[in-house]
């Protein structure tokens, strides 16, 4: 419920990151208005008078690649206590409100921040911004609240990794990519972390990281920018910037030669997860490289017609289903990732050696000028088509400032993605997509079965 | 506090003002085939949004459970002069988004394009193309066929799917709902190509088809669209009208012994068809006692008093015909029972009283969130293609919030005790409940 886009929205943000862009010429780009308050705040407002309607979203940078050992996940615990009343806001007011109003609200945690949004009819957003601004300084954490949540957070894992066999092999994959950075961490938390979170941990993430000066205030929709200033000032306005002593800078050790493991579990579908580190717009030395990439990830995956679809799906029936996926934003740097699973009677090896027959292609080879071509049309379609939403819009406004990139990045997205040649994805394929970068995670049926064999008699005869 | 109850008499006394925001311009006409139209014009962003459906969900699927599933996803697989690729290629050149899927009630398909005429007109062409002329290609059917066989194979395994499968069965038994719209195992490998082609000649035809669009696009050239797209296709006849199903006549339990850590639990029995009169009363009420995320009973009750859960909802899902009711909710194994009684408790009290404030409440969340429904492009479609496809009245949308506005809590609580039978329900859990 509350952080149920949680887990999906890195992808999400990855999507975005890959599909939009550029101002085109078919349509007039709203201006994006900036500032910042004087206590620190970051304003982003941008204007959209389709429906009288306003999303306000507030951005912490704070999120699971923050975490230390021992402590993982609790970014996401201390979202869910957000929830929890004020000094002067009792516990779930906040939200009775919103629902009053007929809002949507919820929020979100990623590996790089902690985000919070409210969709509301715009007569709303000065009492919304007043209680939002109200829990950034005087959160109430008390035991009585804590514990039962702590269990929430438990069901939440169980829900969304345990009972999952891809799920955990995508948190064991991070965990073996990555052996020294933060990045590691699964963004809910391990279980023995969660049990162990006292109330003072949360107190003191909370102290640490929630202040004005360590956060973005993103607001689209029906409203002037000048009034949301004036309602910023009133409201987050009042409270003081505190002292933010950012993470120490952790770096990754350098890979040096190819990583894998195994997972088994009770799944009939074997799975497959190949990743390289690559480097992403706040790590990168050379931004083009970043942009060749992001073209490359397109060209594999893209749409139904890219390369991984068209070709061990559908001509060499080899994986049953595909996908290619370049997370550009991340703050300690990406993993350019393939997931995949085999066909029936197609062992996982064979898929793994395709796979890398398809990267050796684009090593070997120059990528059509055609398929460049249809990667341009699809995020230049992609940019209007995002703006029909106004939260995805504050969605990639607040992810790119929360990791200090400029709030326009994705403005000018199709533009730099315009300037990638065939050559630089050709040399950046044989930088990145090179064998000893590479970390593969593999999971395989175990032979067992959740089910089991016999119903109860008096249930046999209506099961399925 | 004071500063914020100031604000709630604000909130409450903009209802009537949020009433009349609300108004969508829904125009609709027939096609010379005799298609019914629906058309929104939106001329904000230069794009446009076309869904054509059919009455050929997995309700017309007889004796082979997964045929109408299997239809909807190769239509695209190749026409008369394309293969599979030319066509994904085709649409993806234009920068064009093209999808179908099949649900119970019906299969769509949908374009979304960029409204400049050099990428819409070739994208339309397309689409015609696919939805008049497909050839369901062997060797892609059989490639698909396995793949599907796969999925399901899987789906054996996650505690979610094997609770939904289960739900669905005990509640329609012999009843074309029953089945999942993706099948079964047994049934999809039975399936043949020839039998995808008979189910398009019969299905896929004008009598049963409905044209949807919004976009930045005026009257008479929504009008051209939805003539291009239906032109070619067979006149044919109506499907017939579905069997009305049964009510459980005892309550039920069942429990499937899988090896999860948590227990997937649902508790339901048959709602109300699209249209029924009662239908505002009763999705008021389920919006108060599970529908409304962390305002509703249920979550109050299961998660945010005893930590019980993640999530736990209710909804209705009305259909052609009765659609079900449920709530449903993951717990770990060992608090399965207790979650149980809970809810079981939650949904008796609301079905014997509610505070008068929690109808205020309620009727302000729904009456002011109206507009947040109807916020993009894409939303607004999906409400005048339901609204098309079980004949609604075309100021549905408007209507709405007026007929919320108008519900008693005694309409409410009357809507409740004639529908929903707390001794005649099913419970389901998939897991090793304690």
């Amino acid at each position: 419920m509350k952080s149920k886009l949680m887990r999906s929205v890195s992808p999400i943000i990855s999507g975005i990151v890959l599909l939009t862009g550029l101002s085109l010429s078919v349509m007039a780009q709203a201006e994006l208005f900036e500032t910042t308050l004087e206590n620190g705040l970051q304003v982003v407002v941008k204007q959209d008078t389709r429906a009288p309607i306003v999303v306000h979203q507030i951005w912490y940078k704070v999120g699971a690649n923050y975490e230390p050992n021992g402590l993982t996940g609790v970014s996401h615990m201390l979202e869910h206590m957000m929830f929890k009343g004020t000094d002067s806001v009792e516990p779930g007011q906040f939200s009775k409100r919103v629902s009053q109003m007929g809002g949507r609200e919820n929020a979100f945690t990623s590996a790089n921040y902690t985000a919070y949004f409210q969709v509301v009819g715009t007569q709303h957003l000065e009492e919304v911004m007043t209680l939002e601004s109200d829990r950034m300084a005087n959160l109430s954490l008390t035991n009585k609240q804590f514990q039962p949540e702590r269990n929430v957070v438990k069901q939440e894992r169980l829900w969304s990794v345990e009972d999952r066999p891809s799920s955990k092999l995508f948190e064991q994959f991070k965990a073996t990519a990555y052996l020294s950075s933060p990045e590691r961490n699964p963004v809910i938390g391990w279980m023995k972390d969660i049990e162990n979170y006292e109330l003072q941990d949360l107190k003191d993430w909370y102290r640490q990281w929630y202040a004005p000066n360590n956060a973005t205030l993103v607001v689209v929709g029906d409203v002037d920018p000048q009034t949301v200033v004036k309602l910023a000032q009133k409201t987050y306005g009042v409270y003081p910037p505190r002292t933010i002593n950012p993470p120490k800078s952790q770096f990754e050790l350098e890979q040096q030669g190819q990583r894998r493991f195994e997972l088994k579990d009770a799944t009939p579908v074997p799975n497959i997860i190949m990743g390289y580190h690559a480097p992403s717009l706040v790590t990168a030395q050379d931004l083009q490289e970043v942009y060749a990439l992001a073209v490359l990830a397109s060209v594999l995956d893209g749409d139904d017609s890219a390369r991984l679809t068209q070709s061990l799906v559908r001509d060499q029936k080899i994986a049953s289903s595909i996908g290619a996926f370049y997370r550009s934003t991340g703050r300690l740097g990406a993993q350019f990732l393939f997931s995949a699973q085999p066909q029936a009677e197609v062992d996982i090896e064979t898929l793994e050696a395709a796979i890398l027959a398809e990267i050796e292609r684009l090593q070997n080879e120059p990528i059509q000028p055609a398929e460049l071509a249809r990667v341009l049309a699809q995020a230049e379609a992609q940019y209007v088509y995002q703006q029909d939403s106004i939260q995805s819009q504050a969605n990639s406004i607040g992810s790119m400032v929360s990791v200090g990139l400029p709030a326009d990045t994705m403005q000018h997205w199709v533009e730099n993605l315009r300037s990638v040649t065939p050559e630089q994805i050709q040399a950046v394929a044989k930088k990145v997509l090179h064998a000893d970068n590479l970390t593969v995670g593999i999971l395989r049926p175990s032979g067992e079965t959740n089910r089991k064999p016999t119903p109860k008699p008096e249930f046999s005869g209506r099961m399925h | 506090m004071k500063k914020i109850m100031h604000v709630l008499v604000f909130a409450i006394g903009s209802i009537v003002f949020s009433l009349s925001q609300a108004s969508i311009d829904i125009q609709t006409w027939q096609t010379a085939k005799g298609v019914k139209v629906l058309f929104v014009e939106a001329p904000q962003l230069p794009m446009v949004d076309i869904e054509v459906s059919f009455d050929a969900g997995s309700a017309r699927d007889a004796s082979q459970p997964g045929l109408a599933n299997l239809t909807s996803a190769l239509l695209s697989a190749g026409t008369k002069q394309k293969d599979e690729q030319q066509i994904s290629i085709g649409f993806n050149n234009l920068g064009a988004q093209f999808g179908g899927q099949a649900s119970r009630d019906s299969a769509s398909f949908n374009l979304r394009s960029l409204t400049r005429e050099n990428l819409l007109s070739p994208a339309l062409d397309l689409f015609a193309e696919v939805l008049a002329q497909p050839t369901f290609p062997k060797a892609i059917f059989e490639r698909d066929q396995a793949r599907l066989i796969q999925a399901l194979k899987q789906r054996e395994e996650q505690p979610n799917q094997v609770a939904s499968l289960a739900f669905w069965q005990a509640l329609y038994a012999d009843h074309p709902y029953a089945h999942p719209t993706a099948g079964n195992i047994e049934s999809v490998q039975a399936i043949k190509p020839r039998d995808l082609k008979a189910f398009y000649q019969r299905y896929y035809v004008a009598k049963n088809a409905q044209v949807s669009i919004v976009g930045a696009i005026d009257r008479k050239q929504a009008e051209q669209i939805a003539e291009h797209l239906t032109r070619s296709l067979k006149t044919g006849e109506p499907a017939p009208a579905l069997l009305t199903p049964k009510p459980l006549q005892t309550a039920q339990t069942e429990v499937v012994d899988f090896s999860s850590a948590q227990t997937h639990y649902m508790l339901g029995q048959l709602g109300v068809e699209r249209g029924h009169p009662d239908y505002y009363a009763l999705f008021l009420g389920n919006h108060l006692l599970g529908g409304s995320g962390f305002g509703s009973l249920l979550v109050e009750e299961v998660r945010e008093k005893r930590g019980l859960v993640y999530s736990v909802y209710s909804y209705f899902a009305p259909m052609r015909v009765a659609g079900p009711w449920l709530i449903g909710l993951s717990t770990q194994n060992s608090q399965a029972l207790e979650a149980d009684q809970v809810v079981k408790q939650t949904l008796q009290d609301f079905m014997t009283d509610f505070s008068d404030e929690k109808l205020t409440d309620i009727k302000s969340n729904l009456i002011g969130g109206w507009p947040l429904r109807l916020d993009s492009n894409s939303k607004i479609l999906g409400y005048i293609s339901m609204i098309g496809f079980y004949d609604l009245p075309l100021d549905y949308l408007d209507a709405f919030p007026r007929h919320i506005e108008a519900l008693t809590k005694q309409d409410v609580l009357d809507a409740w005790q004639r529908h929903i039978q707390a001794d005649k329900m099913l419970t389901l859990m998939v897991g090793q409940p304690e």
